[in-house]
């Protein structure tokens, strides 16, 4: 009996990658009886994550805009440095081109700031008053401060200068998009898991008797789940599928508004858009039906 | 060899279902487990199938103690034997073939060796002119066959039945009793727990008694009484 059951053991287990592909083809077939089995709940189901995914995807494509915009203004700020008299224009350069966050920095000697001025104004023949100048670029209007108070500490700094307020405003926006975002993708996830949830709960009601069954002769575990996981993300990518035609409007509005303000829109964004649409939908939908599994299948 | 140890059972209500039981069931045995209702036998039953653990002892299969096996690890053991229940526990929206194939499908056999395997064992139960009929067009008696088949399908060394003829008139007792004795003749080992004394007189194999939970009788050609 020993030497039988442990021979049995082995009998059971697959032995090569045909066995592994015959079992996977069987899952497909169980996953795709059970969405039959849910009948027309399939397509409320998948119509509201399309209604969802749709808000998550205008508000993440938006957010993207929005943030191109303020990237563009942003890049428009710069920091005015003033240096001392006694400095060397280069070796202050170099120092700053050291800090983080800082991109570009051009030079403006006190001899063409002043021709400038004299060239605009009328001025008495006196000697050069202005210091060398220097413009610092940053890589996001958000590191302007923290750039700034860096500088700030060089000795041969004699003052400095940016539009504060514009940048505090610029990062407010952005800020905003971002916890919406954020507030959005939240909000998407809880509705996704609540409802594969619900839906998942309702296969497992109908599916007891077979459930039961299938337990007490010995199938796997991951085999019963496993139909319940992929059906989770079925309808999310459903969702995601359905979700891409309205989409593509919100992408061409806001190309028109692009276009409008003369600012490039992002190329990569529908792209991005979409990509972490499916990625999310997919995932949050397999995650609800395993919560389901977790709480409602005992196996 | 199945060997059970001081093996105890107390549920949340602290009711015993069995007191130190001391067994064992040689390879090939064919075994009554009888008692009256509330004895014990099915929770003895759903130890051997790990459906349940004992409170306290040792539950062993092939050398192997079952009493704390993880859960992640029943499904192999259940692969090892066979289970036929009172209620048959049928899928009836599918085939007689269907549900006799539906757990070695799970495995990645092949069709064709899926096919060999179910005729074979409906052969066994005589139902293999029946393989395209649905539960609801069988009787009970041969609902119960097709439950039997399905127990006999993955070749196990060892066929657990828990009250197999309980829903069924004498005449078709009988005949599960014989089928369940033929695939004792193949080398299986066959435990039966049942209530029925007709059958266990008729066919004199080892009886083992439950009563409240304790041995009381284990025999050898032995009967209910």
């Amino acid at each position: 009996m020993n030497n039988n059951l442990k021979t049995s053991v082995k009998k059971h287990i697959p032995k090569d990658w045909l066995c592994e592909l015959r079992i996977l083809f069987r899952l497909g077939i169980q996953t795709i009886s059970d969405i039959k089995r849910t009948g027309l709940v399939n397509l409320v189901i998948i119509t509201t994550m399309a209604a969802i995914l749709t808000i998550f995807g205008a508000c993440f494509r938006t957010a993207l805009s929005i943030s191109s915009f303020s990237k563009e203004l942003g890049s428009a700020l710069e920091i005015s440095v003033y240096l001392k008299s006694s400095t060397d224009v280069r070796e202050a350069q170099s120092e700053i081109a050291k800090f983080e966050h800082v991109v570009e920095i051009t030079a403006i000697p006190k001899s063409v700031s002043w021709n400038k001025l004299k060239n605009e104004m009328k001025l008495p023949n006196i000697d050069n008053p202005l210091p060398d100048t220097l413009h610092v670029k940053v890589d996001d209007p958000e590191n302007l401060e923290s750039v700034f108070d860096n500088i700030k500490a060089i000795k041969s700094v004699e003052d400095m200068s940016y539009a504060k307020d514009l940048a505090a405003k610029i990062e407010l926006v952005n800020h905003v998009v971002k916890t919406i975002t954020f507030v959005v993708i939240l909000i998407m996830g809880l509705l996704t898991v609540t409802i594969i949830n619900n839906t998942v709960q309702l296969v497992i009601q109908s599916r007891k008797e077979e459930i039961e069954i299938m337990r007490l002769m010995g199938v796997n575990n991951w085999y019963i789940r496993f139909p319940f996981i992929m059906q989770g993300a079925f309808y999310g990518f459903m969702g995601s599928l359905l979700a891409v035609i309205p989409l593509n409007y919100v992408q061409n509005g806001l190309n028109n508004v692009h276009k409008f303000f003369m600012i490039p829109s992002p190329l990569y964004a529908q792209n991005l858009v979409i990509l972490v649409m499916f990625t999310m939908s997919i995932l949050f939908g397999a995650v609800g039906s395993y919560w389901c599994i977790k709480k409602h299948l005992q196996v | 060899m199945i060997r059970l140890k001081n093996v105890t059972k107390k549920y949340k209500n602290d009711h015993y279902a069995l007191r130190n039981i001391d067994l064992e069931i040689n390879s090939g045995e064919f075994v009554f487990v009888v008692g009256s209702s509330g004895a014990g036998k099915s929770t003895l039953m759903k130890l051997l199938y790990s459906e349940e653990k004992p409170s306290s002892g040792i539950v062993s299969i092939g050398g192997i103690n079952i009493a704390n096996i993880k859960n992640s690890k029943i499904p192999n053991l259940r692969r090892c034997m066979g289970i036929v229940f009172q209620d048959y526990k049928l899928l009836q929206n599918q085939t007689v073939f269907d549900n006799v194939a539906y757990v070695i499908r799970t495995l990645g056999i092949s069709s064709k060796e899926i096919n060999a395997r179910v005729q074979g064992a409906l052969k066994i139960v005589g139902l293999y002119e029946k393989m395209n009929a649905t539960p609801a067009e069988l009787s009970g008696g041969e609902q119960q066959r097709v439950g039997i088949a399905r127990a006999i399908v993955n070749g196990p060394p060892l066929l657990i039945a828990d009250e197999p003829t309980g829903n069924l008139d004498p005449q078709n007792s009988m005949e599960i009793m014989q089928i369940l004795d033929q695939i004792n003749q193949r080398g299986i080992t066959v435990i039966v727990s049942t209530h029925d004394n007709n059958m266990v007189d008729y066919f004199r194999k080892r009886v083992i008694k439950l009563d409240h939970g304790e041995i009381v009788k284990d025999m050898q050609a032995g009967t209910y009484e």
